[in-house]
């Protein structure tokens, strides 16, 4: 199967990437239901779907989508869906579904201001703990990405669906209104320098064949066989074993949960990626993520002109957390300023915890609407750095 | 010589064919209606020359589904609670070349599945759908269904159900969907043939299936726990389409028709229209 | 025709015994492991290959082997 994707310069927006990127990593499901500020996707997958052979349907609802995604992955294919805050909470149980069965797909959020309905055309950034813990039952350990730029949409894209097979399980790319409406520079290289995995078949017979192997929790690359294959695939939204058959049995819950979530942990050096920029002499530091990364670095940029040691840490991959690298700039500087958009404090929450004391930490959050401005985190850190 | 044997050596031929040994008896209460209607269905297999190579058997959360799951001996996708119908279209514009026998209950059909049941109808969607009607809700302990008759005494309607019930067929009908009947558990022969026809129609199949559940429905509802009972109940509920014909709107009222209400073979649905789609716009 | 009520299969309904047109089952004194009452066919020369049981049984527990109807078709060939 051809990438679908023509290499090439274009000007695009966030929104846009993301679907070119879906169809390079070989996406040929897509299913959503509009939601600003993600419907571009949506309309892009519409176009371009068709035009390689792939299926494209807006369903009745966000439950639909996630549902559908989720069946066409379990049919053997690569699937995404696409939303925003409001949407994300109505999949959450569906999300469950994909999570328990080990399914690899993508689901992208696109966050804007909240809560409820919000503000549904300008950003914010809310949604860090909902799609690492907002699926109810816990027992897993969600893998989220997170671009600053219409370029790294496109390459986290199919990062994200990459992951998806190494992994077997749904993968957030969590963006927002900003990089998904941003209409800038795209580089799509040629085919030959895409990275993509392929999703991973069983090598062994039916009957050698462990479709949810609890017995191996740490295994990584576990095939995934779709209906069709002759393997009598069982899949179920209950505890299951092994085979997929329902059990109420302590041992298998147990096995069953720490299966979900050490396959993730026990990895966690392939899940750490994180931009480091002027940190060799920092004595503060700026963290911040997505659309308010390129505000946040521009302000540690104004900083060093000042003469101030300031570094910008961001972490490309949100979840798993990586806190080890954030430890250790931690123990680098003497205060982090936490950048993002929410009043409640989500990303600040993190670092705090990563930190382990080493270092103080403070929080410049906002609502939202827009991303913080260079000048208004420069004025910040000057006014907690002196 | 007839006589009672143990299980180890003995098995029915459409169990040894299609189901899964391990998972037999399935786990329906005494004289529940679903192995009634699971037994109709795998006739219906047996004759159309199904096999679990080309066929899954797709459900959500109920009494409806937790018999039907792991118990087909080819795929099983059990889907969250009312989303059978969401799991299945994608399953079926993945794989238009397979067949998926879908099962699903009153609650995942008609209460938190309801949106879904009709847009599946409204794109009829090439799947056929056995809808368990058992007036209640099983799996969770008694509590009322969309379909419980006005007056049911229920966990949740301890002081009788306020509320009309839903005819799902009629909503099937409505929205689109290509084949659509209503029978009792008992109408085996009926069932099996419904189940052909849907399979071999292009397009939505919605078969109805009023079964009991002595259990919940016989105990909370009519005082009974005698299966039998509960059967001849739903009969004196019930009127075929044609004898209803000659009855009076006084005679009429109250009571449930069943028989086929629709077959209609010449309306496209989603699947078809998309392979146009994909032969008018595909590129490579 | 030979029935075998498949013991461990059966869940005691009594849908065989209340709907055979012929009256064939009984109740036995016979229980299963998870005490139902297990069913006895006590009058299988009444029986006239109906199938019914086998249709009415919801766990599959009815085994029916017919062998009146092969008999009837030899007849019909003889004449």
């Amino acid at each position: 199967m051809s990438s679908g994707v023509k290499p090439g310069r274009y000007f695009v927006q966030g929104d846009e990437a993301i679907a070119e990127g879906a169809l390079a990593a070989g996406c040929r499901f897509f299913a959503g239901y509009p939601i600003t500020p993600s419907s571009e996707t949506s309309e892009a997958m519409a176009r371009r779907l068709p035009e390689v052979g792939g299926v494209c349907l807006q369903m009745e609802d966000e439950l639909a989508s996630i549902h559908c995604i989720g069946a066409a992955a379990v049919a053997g294919m690569k699937a995404m869906t696409i939303s925003s805050g409001p949407g994300i909470s109505l999949k959450l149980e569906g999300l469950g579904w994909g999570i328990k069965n080990e399914i690899p797909y993508v689901v992208v959020d696109v966050q804007r201001a909240g809560p409820s309905n919000g503000v549904a055309t300008r950003v914010a950034q809310g949604d860090l703990y909902t799609v690492r813990y907002g699926s109810a039952g816990g027992n897993a350990s969600l893998i989220a990405l997170s671009p600053k730029s219409t370029q790294e949409a496109f390459d986290l894209t199919i990062e994200c669906f990459n992951l998806a097979e190494i992994f077997r399980c749904p993968v957030f790319l969590l963006t927002d209104e900003t990089v998904g409406h941003t209409r800038e520079l795209l580089v799509i290289p040629e085919e030959s320098e895409l990275k993509i995995v392929k999703r991973f078949k069983p090598t062994v017979p039916p009957e050698k064949f462990s479709m949810y192997p609890l017995e191996t929790p740490e295994v990584i690359r576990h095939p995934f066989p779709s209906i069709g294959e002759g393997y009598g695939i069982c899949v179920s939204p209950y505890t299951h074993n092994s085979k997929g058959y329902a059990s109420t049995a302590q041992d298998v819950q147990e096995k069953m949960a720490k299966r979900l979530v050490y396959k993730v942990t026990a990895h966690l050096d392939m899940l750490t990626r994180v931009e480091n920029q002027m940190m060799a002499d920092a004595e503060y530091a700026v963290v911040a993520y997505g659309g308010d990364a390129r505000p946040a670095l521009a302000a540690v940029e104004m900083a060093r002109a000042q003469g101030l040691k300031v570094g910008f840490f961001r972490p490309v991959i949100v979840w798993p957390f990586p806190d080890g690298e954030v430890l250790k700039v931690a123990e680098k500087v003497k205060k982090i300023l936490v950048c993002e958009l929410n009043i409640d404090g989500q990303l600040v929450r993190e670092v705090e915890r990563a930190s382990k004391g080493k270092a103080e930490v403070y929080h410049f959050g906002s609502g939202g609407v827009e991303p913080h401005l260079p000048s208004q985190i420069f004025n910040e850190l000057r006014r907690l750095f002196k | 010589m007839s006589t009672v044997g143990d299980t180890l050596n003995l098995i029915h031929p459409l169990v040894a064919k299609y189901l899964r040994r391990e998972r037999m008896p399935h786990m329906a209460c005494p004289g529940c209606g679903i192995g009634q209607v699971v037994h109709a269905t795998l006739m219906a297999v047996d004759e159309l020359g199904l096999t679990p190579q080309d066929t899954v058997w797709v459900q959500g959360v109920g009494c409806s589904s937790r018999i039907t799951y792991s118990t087909w001996v080819g795929d099983n996708v059990d889907a969250h609670h009312g989303r059978m119908f969401a799991v299945a279209t994608g399953l079926k514009m993945s794989r238009p070349d397979m067949n998926f026998i879908c099962f699903t209950g009153d609650g995942d059909c008609g209460a938190i599945g309801g949106n879904h049941f009709i847009h599946a109808c409204r794109r009829n969607l090439d799947v056929t759908a056995i809808l368990f009607n058992n007036g209640i809700y099983g799996m969770t302990g008694g509590q009322v269904a969309p379909t419980s008759p006005l007056g049911a005494v229920t966990t949740t309607t301890p002081y009788g159900n306020i509320e009309d019930p839903f005819d799902m067929c009629k909503m099937a009908v409505a929205a689109g969907a290509s084949y659509v009947a209503r029978w009792r558990s008992t109408d085996f022969r009926q069932i099996a043939n419904s189940v052909k026809k849907g399979v071999q129609t292009k397009g939505l199949a919605f078969i109805e299936v009023l079964l009991q559940c002595p259990t919940n429905f016989g105990r909370y509802v009519l005082k009974t726990s005698n299966p039998q009972e509960v059967v001849k109940w739903i009969k004196q509920q019930t009127v075929s389409i044609k004898d209803a014909e000659k009855l009076s709107p006084e005679e009429k009222k109250g009571k449930i028709l069943y028989g086929e209400f629709l077959h209609q073979t010449d309306r496209p649905g989603i699947v078809e229209r998309y392979q146009q789609l994909l032969k008018q716009h595909q590129k490579e | 025709m030979t029935t075998t009520i498949i013991k461990d299969f059966c869940k005691g309904c009594g849908f065989c015994i209340a709907n055979c047109p012929k009256k064939v089952y009984d109740l036995s004194n016979e229980m299963n492991k998870k005490g139902y009452r297990l069913p006895r066919p006590v009058r299988i020369e009444d029986c006239t290959e109906c199938g019914l049981c086998d249709m009415y049984c919801p766990d599959f527990a009815i085994l029916l082997e017919k062998t009146k109807k092969k008999e009837k078709s030899k007849e019909k060939e003889g004449r």
